[in-house]
């Protein structure tokens, strides 16, 4: 039965040419798309140096990483300088900001940095995203000198030598084993986040194949379902055999839009391909529970389902990011919950912090709170679909 | 019933009034898919499934999808994926509206042999017409509530009238009707358009003398012709004439 189910859950999938255009044709089409609108920017803008300016308070000047980071993508010696970098008094800053010498600041307060733009442009973004490598990089030290200094403590060494941490510290970032992860104009591409963001579309319109399935298993919800909800078939066993038959058909769409970006466009997404796999692979169950929940849920027609999920996701895609880089920032920084509950940030940003930062502790965050956001997805349709009798159909 | 009573299940047929079918699947693909659900057995399933096609009659569509084919065609498929597990109890909802009359001539031959091969069939519809032709046996429901049962004889005991009399007639004065309306056993004359209907409370030979009354007074008809009360009028007797929503 559970074959049986499959083979024709896959056919009907496969067959089904308005699903096949969203789950394997539109991103393939979108992210072809971004490549012609994206390349032309970046080879536009490759030569331009942004004129920046930092505050050149006493934080700074004691705050060695931040310093040496900023020196280091302001040198003219450096092939991929990023910055033209003026240090001055706030008042200046503000000066120069008004009066569009500069793109924007950065003051660092209470090891706090701020930026401060005025408009919300690639140089503006870029300007916030090299201060966000910086501070996770700050984070990752200070990580490390708190660990050292507890080792020392369990071990019951209570002269510690902060120095020689210190010095260890500085000879991790030496070689490299700790280091703001080349920072240059040529990996901080923003038309990364878009291609995060098209692959977390691809998993989240997943659902749509997910409801689509278990709308063809309800009796409420099809003539099919009646039809199926009569047969001496066990709900379970059909429900469980169209959901894995979607996966199957999501996970194809999935890695024919890996292979295109990668092989066709170019898009580099790490090194780390068990790790992208399994966020691909955690990114479109999420999107199949989803899928599943607004299926169970919403008591209307196919078409008004997949107008909710498209909607859904093109809306959590939105404040990703996929429509541009600022609406991330802009997100995070002030209603950050909405990211955080939005799986298509988790998604997102899982292919960020995987790409970006030498530690897993961002990328396995999200791919547990993905975890949890499917499981509340799973838990809600169960209950929901446990609850279906019918007296009359 | 409850949903695990899987031994009853096995056993039922269900042919609802929508047409439920898979629109990705061919005409051979939706009756194995649905027939599957009963049948695991990949060989008696095939024949099952082409035991189906030829009592529906879609030999030449089995390549077809459902888009494909005409409305009498995809409710004979309907059909098919109803009934090609060879279910002993059948429910069949409106299997015959909006079809063709080809396709009905079909559908009902095709039940007809379901239930000649077994099968009981349960048979909603309002065309009583067809449940002349196929019932054994006949529930009249109005609202929920049962009116009547019986065969079809029985229930056309039930109906009051026992004879109608239509007659085709060029122009009938007034005076005519309402002398008709006189004549012995006369329960009712409808005069519209060109056609005089005429309904008998009782006799049997009502008939002759309305011939000789027309004959006497000289008007001429084009046709006339006696018809026994139908299902149909039973069916309005018991439910009323006034329409529904």
């Amino acid at each position: 039965m559970f074959g049986h189910n499959f083979k024709y859950t896959l056919k009907t999938l496969f067959r089904n040419k308005t699903l096949i255009f969203w789950t394997f044709a539109f991103p393939i089409i979108l992210g072809t798309f971004f490549n012609m609108a994206f390349s032309n920017i970046e080879n536009s803008e490759k030569l331009e140096i942004i004129d920046i300016a930092i505050v050149n308070n006493e934080e700074f000047e004691n705050n060695k990483i931040f310093k040496e980071a900023f020196e280091n993508l302001s040198d003219e010696k450096n092939e991929n300088r990023l910055f033209n970098t003026k240090y001055v008094t706030e008042e200046q800053a503000k000066e120069l900001l008004e009066n569009d010498e500069i793109s924007g600041y950065m003051i660092l307060e209470k090891e706090e940095p701020q930026i401060i733009v005025t408009t919300s442009g690639i140089n503006e973004t870029i300007l916030k995203s090299v201060t966000e490598e910086i501070i996770q990089t700050n984070e990752i030290i200070n990580n490390i000198a708190k660990n050292e200094i507890e080792k020392e403590i369990i071990s019951q060494n209570y002269n510690i030598d902060y120095e020689k941490i210190y010095k260890n510290i500085i000879e991790m970032t030496e070689n490299q084993e700790v280091n703001i992860k080349n920072i240059s104009k040529n990996n901080l591409s923003y038309t990364m986040i878009e291609y995060y963001t098209l692959i977390a579309m691809t998993c989240l319109y997943g659902g749509i194949l997910g409801m689509v399935a278990i709308n063809q298993n309800l009796a409420n919800m099809s003539n099919n379902g009646k039809r199926i909800s009569i047969a001496p078939t066990q709900k379970v066993k059909t429900i469980l055999s169209s959901i894995s038959a979607s996966y199957i058909v999501q996970l194809i769409g999935l890695s024919l839009l890996f292979i295109y970006t990668i092989f066709i466009l170019k898009v580099d997404y790490g090194t780390n391909l068990p790790l992208i796999i399994l966020l691909g692979l955690v990114g479109s169950f999420t999107g199949l529970s989803m899928g599943l929940a607004v299926g169970v849920l919403f008591k209307t027609n196919e078409g008004i389902k997949t107008g909710i999920l498209i909607s859904i996701t093109m809306l959590g895609c939105f404040l990703s990011g996929m429509m541009g880089i600022t609406m991330k920032y802009i997100i995070d920084k002030n209603i950050p919950i909405v990211n955080k509950l939005n799986p298509a940030s988790m998604i997102t940003d899982g292919f960020y912090s995987l790409y970006y930062y030498d530690t897993l502790d961002r990328y396995f965050f999200n791919i547990a709170s993905l975890i949890i956001f499917a499981f509340i997805m799973i838990t809600i349709s169960i209950i929901s679909l446990r609850r279906q009798k019918y007296d009359s159909i | 019933m409850k949903p695990n009573a899987y031994d009853i299940k096995s056993k039922l047929g269900v042919i609802f009034q929508d047409v439920a079918v898979f629109e990705e699947l061919t005409v051979y693909e939706n009756i194995d898919y649905f027939c599957g659900l009963y049948i695991k057995d990949k060989n008696k399933r095939k024949q099952y499934i082409e035991e189906a096609i030829e009592l529906v009659g879609l030999e030449e569509f089995k390549k077809f999808y459902p888009k494909q084919l005409s409305g009498g065609l995809l409710r004979r498929l309907n059909i098919a994926c109803g009934i090609a597990h060879k279910p002993e109890l059948i429910f069949l909802d409106e299997p015959t509206v909006a079809v063709d009359p080809q396709s009905r001539n079909n559908i009902l031959d095709g039940i007809k042999k379901l239930r000649d091969n077994g099968a009981t069939i349960i048979y909603t519809t309002h065309y009583m017409e067809e449940v002349e032709i196929i019932c054994d046996r006949v529930i009249i429901l109005d609202k929920g509530k049962i009116l009547a049962t019986g065969t079809t004889d029985e229930l056309k005991e039930l109906a009051k009238i026992e004879e109608k009399v239509t007659l085709e007639v060029n122009v009938l004065e007034e005076k005519y009707i309402e002398q008709i309306k006189k004549l012995e056993n006369v329960d009712e004359v409808n005069y519209n358009g060109n056609i005089l209907l005429v309904t008998y409370k009782k006799g049997k030979n009502n008939l002759v003398e309305l011939i000789e009354y027309l004959k006497k007074e000289s008007i001429k008809y084009n046709k006339i012709y006696s018809e026994r009360p139908t299902l149909n009028d039973v069916f309005l007797e018991l439910t009323g004439k006034e329409l529904r929503d």
